[in-house]
């Protein structure tokens, strides 16, 4: 189980630039379909990095999948060094991501994104209108279900 | 507005009343729930395991 409560609030705390997609944020929207992790695209200055170590070293982040006792040093080197992290934690699994396919980077997805309240914190989020596009954008067939339900949310709600 | 013949297909098997009953969450449930789907996933898939591994035992058994 990933805790939501615990990694959003962590991530939250440190006042890291952070946006919630993915299979998280359509469950925000209503959506109910299951999701194993989180998704985030985040903001890449070094500040914000720096912040998201903070935010997360303590919970033991590592490579999902990988082989155990690899020389992986959770830093703002490592960050920097990269773009795209697929992340084991002990509050359960979390994607930190730069750029997202037809949504780009944290300040170009910026105006499209909402604020919601959740455990005691306000969590920024994807809005459901470019959580539909950015699905459509990936263009995966496994994907089909998921839009269908994220346009009868927006039909439901009247947007 | 441009409707895609494929995504309309799918949206006939949407549960809208399972939806309706989301929307009246708050976000907090909303996540709260999805974490208790993610804990009974695991559960089922733990008991599935044990279950299998059970079986593998009993017919080896019977074998000898």
């Amino acid at each position: 189980m990933t805790d939501l409560g615990g990694l959003l609030g962590a991530l939250a705390d440190e006042g890291v630039e952070f946006i919630v997609i993915g299979g998280a944020a359509a469950t925000a929207h209503g959506a109910s379909r299951l999701t194993q992790d989180i998704d985030i695209v985040y903001a890449r200055d070094v500040a914000n990095l720096d912040k998201i170590v903070r935010a997360l070293a303590p919970f033991s982040p590592y490579p999902r999948g990988a082989p155990a006792g690899l020389p992986f040093v959770f830093d703002v080197q490592t960050l920097r060094n990269g773009a795209n992290f697929t992340l084991a934690t002990r509050l359960g699994d979390i994607d930190l991501l730069a750029e997202i396919a037809g949504g780009g980077t944290y300040s170009t997805l910026l105006p499209t994104t909402t604020l919601l309240d959740a455990f005691g914190r306000r969590v920024r989020c994807l809005d459901l209108p470019k959580l539909i596009e950015v699905k459509r954008a990936a263009g995966r067939p496994k994907d089909f279900e998921a839009i269908a339900e994220l346009e009868v949310l927006l039909e439901e709600r009247g947007l | 507005m441009w409707r895609d013949p494929v995504i309309e297909a799918y949206k006939a098997g949407v549960d809208r009343t399972l939806l309706r009953e989301n929307l009246k969450l708050t976000v907090e449930e909303r996540w709260r729930k999805l974490m208790d789907l993610q804990r009974f996933a695991e559960e089922m898939a733990a008991a599935g395991k044990r279950a299998r591994r059970e079986s593998i035992e009993l017919d080896s058994k019977r074998v000898t």
